[in-house]
């Protein structure tokens, strides 16, 4: 059953990072169309991006508690 | 990784306490305190340096709460100002070389490296969004009126208020684990130099992480006490 748990780890965390990398990208994306269109937007833009990044990011790292949880037993 | 448990009974019941986070809690307290009696100490109209950084902190608090929230923010602000300090204070400890000092057993690390003390953190904050829209909208916080839509609206509410302290709590804790994680299998790849990129991108991730829990907070107390629903 352990190798069973440390497979599951590793397609939890696949699943989440994929998620979160999507997320990211698009974030990425918007935050490069803004600033191309307006420049002088930069500063602000990043700041939000920054954030929301970070809460993207939030998803990938559930997906990692989850996979530590069920490495630890 | 592992917590320093220490167990003690009260009442016929086992309480165990993760002794290592609370030392690192209380030290991060300490800085916070001592900080903030440093900094009032000689309050002058013409500001000394830290008076100045300290009313700069103020103000960037004031104009983030203007622009998140319509009106009558201001009194608002300890709660939101005192959980950035905080956790701000307590992720840049993770950063720290704590772990020279040596345990029993388990290790020093960053408070917020510990589910109890985010969850606390998060429970706090649900409590205070939940009771600031009760003394804002009396009756009319969670059901405005009897109408199909706000019956919804308020089950979607009551489930928010089970999964925002969740995501809350899970979200900072997972972030400063993670980095945890990351630094301790660079220190196994190779001791000497591997951890530092990832260090300072912890200290990134600190200051990201503490805007992030302070911006939600506000958000969550903005759309309880907000007019919009």
């Amino acid at each position: 059953m352990e190798n069973l748990a440390q497979l599951g780890a590793g397609i939890a965390i696949g699943f989440g990072a994929t998620g979160a990398g999507l997320g990211i990208g698009i974030a990425t994306k918007g935050l490069m169309d803004a600033i191309s269109r307006q420049p002088e937007i930069a500063g602000k833009a990043v700041g939000f991006f920054l954030v929301g990044a970070a809460l993207a990011e939030a998803c990938a790292l559930y997906a990692f508690v989850i996979a530590f949880q069920l490495l630890a037993k | 990784m592992e917590h320093w448990v220490y167990v003690f009974h009260i009442l016929g019941r086992s309480v165990s306490v993760n002794m290592d986070t609370v030392l690192t809690m209380w030290f991060a307290m300490f800085c916070i305190l001592m900080f903030a009696f440093i900094a009032t100490r000689n309050l002058s109209v013409i500001p000394n340096k830290i008076q100045a950084a300290c009313e700069g902190l103020m103000s960037f608090f004031w104009g983030l709460m203007d622009s998140m929230m319509p009106a009558d923010n201001r009194k608002h602000v300890p709660l939101v100002a005192s959980l950035f300090l905080f956790i701000l204070f307590a992720n840049l400890m993770g950063q720290l070389p704590l772990r020279i000092i040596h345990l029993k057993e388990g290790e020093l690390a960053s408070p917020t490296n510990d589910i109890n003390m985010t969850a606390a953190m998060a429970v706090i904050v649900l409590v205070y969004y939940v009771v600031a829209g009760v003394i804002k909208k009396k009756h009319k916080f969670l059901l405005k009126d009897f109408s199909f839509v706000s019956i919804i609206m308020m089950f979607v509410d009551l489930l928010e208020m089970i999964t925002r302290p969740l995501s809350l709590a899970i979200r900072l804790f997972a972030n400063i684990f993670a980095g945890e994680v990351l630094v301790s299998i660079a220190l196994a790849a190779c001791a000497y130099f591997a951890p530092l990129p990832v260090m300072l991108f912890e200290i990134l991730v600190a200051f990201i992480q503490a805007t992030v829990f302070m911006m939600l907070t506000m958000a969550y107390i903005g759309g309880a006490t907000g007019d919009e629903h």
